[in-house]
């Protein structure tokens, strides 16, 4: 792609976005689009950590689980404001992300993925048994939130509305952090840390930063599911369904924004029709993980440039070189 | 207290008789092996399907150790095999879809409602004025003589040897000309063995269900982690060490044992950092 399409892209994306949907509404329904926003918002989160950082971590659920009963304590026990409980949620996200972050960023590859999946446990356990005077158990706790002026959020539409400024907003985010310079320094972590290291950049206090960043952006997308289904439960927590948003980001292209929103829709979409069709959906799901590890480890861009016309790829050897 | 030490003890045999095999695939291939929690559960199952059949506790505790052996290859074989050299990132992913693959026939199989299982022995002895159920105690005496089989395995034996030194330097013993690779098939299948004998084990003191190894995994991670990456004496020290902790906190609050065991790993991981 030539820079002066790139440019035109770029300013037409925002809208493109928008557009492709309220597509969906028609194809779909106005929940089942609100859901695939709201998990594209939490892949976008996920893919800053592990698309452009490199850093596997297969406890994202915790986070999301933070903003989720965040938003939800808030709503019972404070006030049921929806803007305050999403703000109690991000803030419930970014303070875990610091607390458990000194820890886990020190770890690398195989150690940094258990080990979030470890905290992952802990939290999932503090929610259902722990603590489950305060957050209702294993039943969880049914939830009711004021609307402000014309906006009630307990309509399907307005949920939609306010899924698609978020959507927006965490694009942005991600679009202007990733191509910023510290941007360039979250890839330097992933392509040769030590080098980032030598050259004098702080890459402990980046890796932190990340780490806190995609933990209050996945809880931001947990309080959007505490108020879009107005219930929470531990399955919100449970470390089990830390699978789908990694798949969502290998099948959209790890280290692509657009493939976040193309791998979270993907995900939404198989796990809501699938089951319809074949019973063992989870099977399948195993097997389209296993040849996507196999076979197409670059995600759906990765399947694209295969068929696309030949680019001269020149990191190709040296990516080879480095595994 | 004395049945605290005990179910302490039990819990870490058990929990060594899970990790070793994991420990040592971690610390060979460097390959983190969630599989390996499917073969644990399968153990249980396989258990549980043969035992009204034989009747024979020993009979069908040897027959879910072994059954698990042509599953664990077709594993290595066909997935673990082709993941040497890949980033860490992707063997995680595909050995999590071979658990998830696998829990679903699990469960297509035995559905996934969890099965109580009755105690074997069903004999208790008194300790020190404690009842104490014979089972639990047969469970550390078969953990400590799997120690001591392994600890000669690894020092007698040419194969224990390669191994050893395929933990330290693999690259330089392929390049003295040995065939690292069938070795490390060897000690991957034994370890998927010994991980059924675990399940096989546990099964009677809780209950059999598609998920019981997720958990299992996590506490034996933590073993791995705290007795050091392919240290096989640091994993025995760890894994008793770590069914103490989880035995006397569960007897102060039930909830806090596993959490006590998640803070002791973030502690050691804070002590020496690992990057794999």
């Amino acid at each position: 792609m030539g820079a002066a399409v790139c440019n035109w892209c770029k300013r037409l994306e925002m809208p493109i976005i928008v557009f492709a949907y309220l597509a969906l509404i028609p194809l779909l329904s106005v929940n089942m689009a609100s859901e695939i926003i709201i998990f594209s918002i939490y892949a976008l989160s996920y893919n800053l950590l592990y698309g452009f950082m490199g850093r596997l971590s297969v406890g994202p659920m915790l986070f999301l689980g933070a903003g989720v009963y965040g938003a939800a304590m808030c709503c019972v026990y404070l006030t049921a404001n929806p803007i305050a409980c999403i703000a109690a949620g991000i803030v419930c996200g970014a303070l875990l992300g610091m607390l458990l972050g000194p820890v886990t960023v020190r770890a690398a590859g195989a150690a940094f993925a258990l080990v979030n999946m470890a905290f992952n446990q802990v939290g999932f356990f503090m929610i259902q048994t722990g603590l489950a005077g305060w957050t209702g158990g294993s039943d969880g706790k049914s939830l009711y939130f004021d609307p402000i002026g014309p906006l009630d959020f307990n309509k399907p539409n307005h949920v939609f509305g306010l899924a698609l400024v978020c959507l927006l907003a965490a694009f942005f985010l991600m679009r202007r952090l990733t191509e910023s310079p510290f941007g360039i320094i979250i890839k330097t972590i992933k392509e040769n840390e030590r080098r980032g290291n030598f050259l004098g950049y702080n890459i402990y206090g980046t890796k932190l930063l990340v780490y806190v960043i995609t933990a209050a952006v996945s809880a931001f997308a947990g309080a959007l599911y505490a108020i879009m289904f107005g219930y929470v439960t531990p399955s919100f927590i449970s470390p089990a369904r830390n699978i789908e948003v990694i798949f969502a980001t290998l099948i959209g292209g790890r280290g692509n924004i657009y493939g976040s929103l193309l791998g979270g829709a993907i995900f939404i979409l198989i796990s809501s029709y699938l089951p319809n069709i074949i019973q063992r959906w989870e099977l399948f799901f195993g097997l389209i993980l296993l040849a996507s590890v196999f076979w197409f480890s670059k995600g759906i861009p990765g399947i694209m440039d295969l068929f696309g016309p030949k680019k001269q790829d020149v990191n190709a050897s040296a990516k080879g070189g480095l595994r | 207290m004395i049945s605290v030490i005990a179910y302490g003890l039990t819990l870490g045999g058990i929990l060594y008789i899970i990790s070793i095999g994991f420990s040592f695939t971690f610390g060979t291939m460097k390959i983190v092996n969630y599989a390996h929690a499917l073969i644990f559960t399968i153990g249980g199952y396989i258990l549980y399907a043969t035992l009204p059949r034989i009747g024979f506790y020993p009979a069908a505790v040897l027959a879910a150790t072994l059954g698990v052996i042509p599953i664990a290859f077709i594993i290595e074989r066909f997935v673990i095999r082709n993941l040497y050299g890949e980033s860490v990132d992707l063997t995680i992913i595909a050995t999590y879809a071979v658990f998830l693959i696998g829990l679903d026939v699990l469960k297509w199989i035995w559905g996934s409602n969890p099965l109580q299982m009755s105690d074997p022995i069903n004999k208790t002895f008194t300790f020190l004025g404690t009842e104490l159920p014979v089972y639990r105690m047969a469970v550390i005496v078969i953990a400590l003589a799997l120690a001591i089989l392994i600890e000669i395995f690894l020092q007698r034996s040419m194969a224990g040897k390669i191994v050893i030194a395929g933990l330290e330097d693999k690259e330089t013993v392929r390049g003295l000309g040995i065939s690292v690779q069938r070795y490390f098939t060897m000690v991957f299948i034994i370890g998927s063995a010994l991980a059924a004998l675990g399940g096989v084990l546990y099964a009677p003191i809780t209950v059999v269900e598609p998920y019981m190894g997720f958990q299992i995994l996590m506490l034996s991670f933590a073993v791995v982690i705290v007795g050091g990456l392919g240290n096989w004496r640091g994993t025995f020290v760890a894994a008793f060490f770590l069914g103490m902790v989880m035995s006397v906190t569960g007897r102060w609050w039930g909830p806090a044992s596993e959490v006590a065991v998640f803070a002791i790993l973030a502690v050691s991981l804070l002590i020496h950092p690992i990057d794999i």
